[in-house]
């Protein structure tokens, strides 16, 4: 087993961002986190980071506890979001140096020069970051992710802010990743259809919890309670966007 | 021109100047400040005869040594707000890099460019004041030690209460080393000052560096009881500032502060 979250919580005073969350993650599986905005899937990101000390709950990866082998763990792992910057006057290859520096990656401009023709952006390698489109800044995260062969790969709405077809590419990326290399990721997002052409088994999240885990079809019948041959995620989205109240 | 939006945009700074620091410290800490450093400094000149080489020698070390001071805890701060600004705290810590290790790179860059500053600083009070700073070398030498020590606590103090209190408190990488300028007796004695600032004055290691930089100009040579009694005050700010910024940077961890600084 790659990931394994047990019982995981984390509170902000009063309010419970996660709560009671438990999930497994496969060698070689995409696995969605489903949920509306402040449903807690970039909390659970965070946590699995450590950049975030959770309330309660046990993580292991890679048969270790995150709370006594924090480096060996990360060492292992990468992540990537559009909602995180770089440093903008620094260009795509200082960048890109100073992260495969942290990790300790051998032959460093090789293995740059891979993952920038990987996500093609090649050509705007000695570029700084300020002079990029937010489309080129993601494709940038996604390489820098991509910089330590990670075997669990974090994604927090990896294609926020790609066109649709760069999307499309994007998604082809990650597939062959996770068949050539047996990439284990955790896929965040709000795009149904994206989630259900990405992810082998997802998690539908509703203010902290889980309220279901397995295909799109078995998360579908089981909070529309209906038995049903397609998933319907955008359905479940709207049915708990309708009935759960606020938090 | 109409008056709603001139209003709107008087309100506009006046909010800014409720939520950031730095704007209340334009207006009043500066000010304040030089009016008391300069103060004690002018009762020095009226009270005492000092010859004018002495006086030039006494300004141009306290120039150069406090610049040390006030750079290194500055670029300490700095170092870390350049994280903040590019919103990189997150791509960094993400790695297995520890914040133990940020810090050791982060001082080792600073001490580079402490170096190069002090460098050129004294050749050019050489060349154009005909200040040798490099002829007190060693007399200096334990005294700088000590000036670095305390920087790299300031330094260490303000960066946690930045990472608490995110760019809000920005404004501590410039003033905080400078509201420590008049205890430090930097261009007057500490007999200047009045008793009950005198008293808090002897608190602060930078008190006794600069006096004892003025006895090494004046060749009384190395008054050892200020070197080991800044060191004692140093291993005392720096334990408090390293529990202090370890504390800080737990307390963002379990506040989710990290992942939300801009």
């Amino acid at each position: 087993m790659v990931l394994s979250v047990r019982d995981l919580a984390k509170k902000f005073g009063t309010f419970a961002a996660v709560d009671g969350v438990s999930f497994d993650i496969q060698e070689g599986e995409i696995f969605g986190l489903l949920g509306a905005n402040g449903a807690g899937k970039t909390t659970i990101i965070h946590i699995l980071l450590d950049l975030i000390a959770p309330t309660s709950g046990e993580i292991t990866v890679f048969d270790k506890s995150m709370r006594t082998h924090r480096q060996d763990i990360l060492q292992q792992m990468n992540y990537a979001s559009p909602y995180v910057a770089m440093p903008y006057r620094l260009t795509i290859f200082e960048n890109l140096m100073i992260i495969a520096g942290l990790y300790g990656v051998p032959d460093r401009k090789k293995r740059i020069d891979e993952v920038l023709e990987l996500f093609e952006i090649t050509n705007l390698k000695h570029k700084p970051i300020s002079r990029l489109s937010s489309g080129q800044v993601t494709r940038v995260t996604l390489a820098k992710s991509f910089l330590n062969r990670p075997k669990l790969l974090l994604l927090d709405e990896p294609t926020a802010s790609l066109d649709v077809d760069i999307a499309f590419r994007t998604h082809d990326i990650l597939l062959q990743a996770q068949k050539e290399e047996g990439m284990a990721i955790l896929y965040t997002s709000h795009n149904m259809a994206e989630v259900q052409k990405m992810c082998s088994r997802i998690a539908f999240m509703n203010h902290g919890k889980i309220l279901a885990t397995g295909t799109a079809t078995e998360v579908t019948n089981a909070i529309l309670k209906e038995e049903r041959d397609e998933p319907a995620l955008e359905e479940v989205f709207f049915h708990l966007a309708r009935t759960a109240p606020p938090r | 021109m109409k008056w709603h939006r001139i209003r709107t945009v008087i309100r506009r700074h006046a909010y800014e100047t409720r939520r950031n620091l730095n704007r209340v410290t334009d207006v009043v800490y500066w000010p304040i400040l030089d009016i008391v450093v300069w103060g004690f400094f002018t009762i020095y000149l009226s009270s005492h005869e000092t010859t004018g080489g002495q006086l030039v020698g006494f300004l141009m070390g306290a120039i150069i040594l406090w610049n040390l001071f006030y750079g290194f805890q500055r670029d300490v701060v700095v170092g870390f707000l350049d994280e903040f600004w590019s919103r990189n705290l997150t791509n960094l810590f993400a790695t297995p890099l520890t914040i133990k290790e940020y810090l050791v790179g982060l001082i080792i860059v600073d001490l580079v460019k402490i170096s190069v500053t002090m460098i050129a600083a004294t050749l050019l009070a050489w060349g154009v004041y005909s200040f040798n700073l490099f002829a007190y070398a060693w007399g200096i030498l334990p005294f700088l030690l000590n000036l670095l020590l305390f920087a790299l606590a300031i330094g260490l103090f303000s960066s946690a209460l930045i990472l608490r209190y995110s760019t809000k408190v920005e404004t501590l990488a410039w003033s905080f080393g400078g509201l420590l300028q008049p205890l430090s007796c930097v261009f007057y004695p500490l007999a200047i000052l009045p008793a009950w600032l005198a008293v808090a004055a002897k608190a602060v290691p930078t008190a006794y560096v600069f006096e004892g930089m003025r006895q090494v100009l004046q060749g009384g040579g190395v008054n050892w009881t200020y070197v080991i009694t800044a060191l004692a005050l140093n291993a005392v700010y720096l334990a408090l500032a390293a529990w202090f910024f370890s504390t800080i940077f737990q307390i963002t961890r379990e506040k989710g502060i990290l992942v939300k600084m801009e």
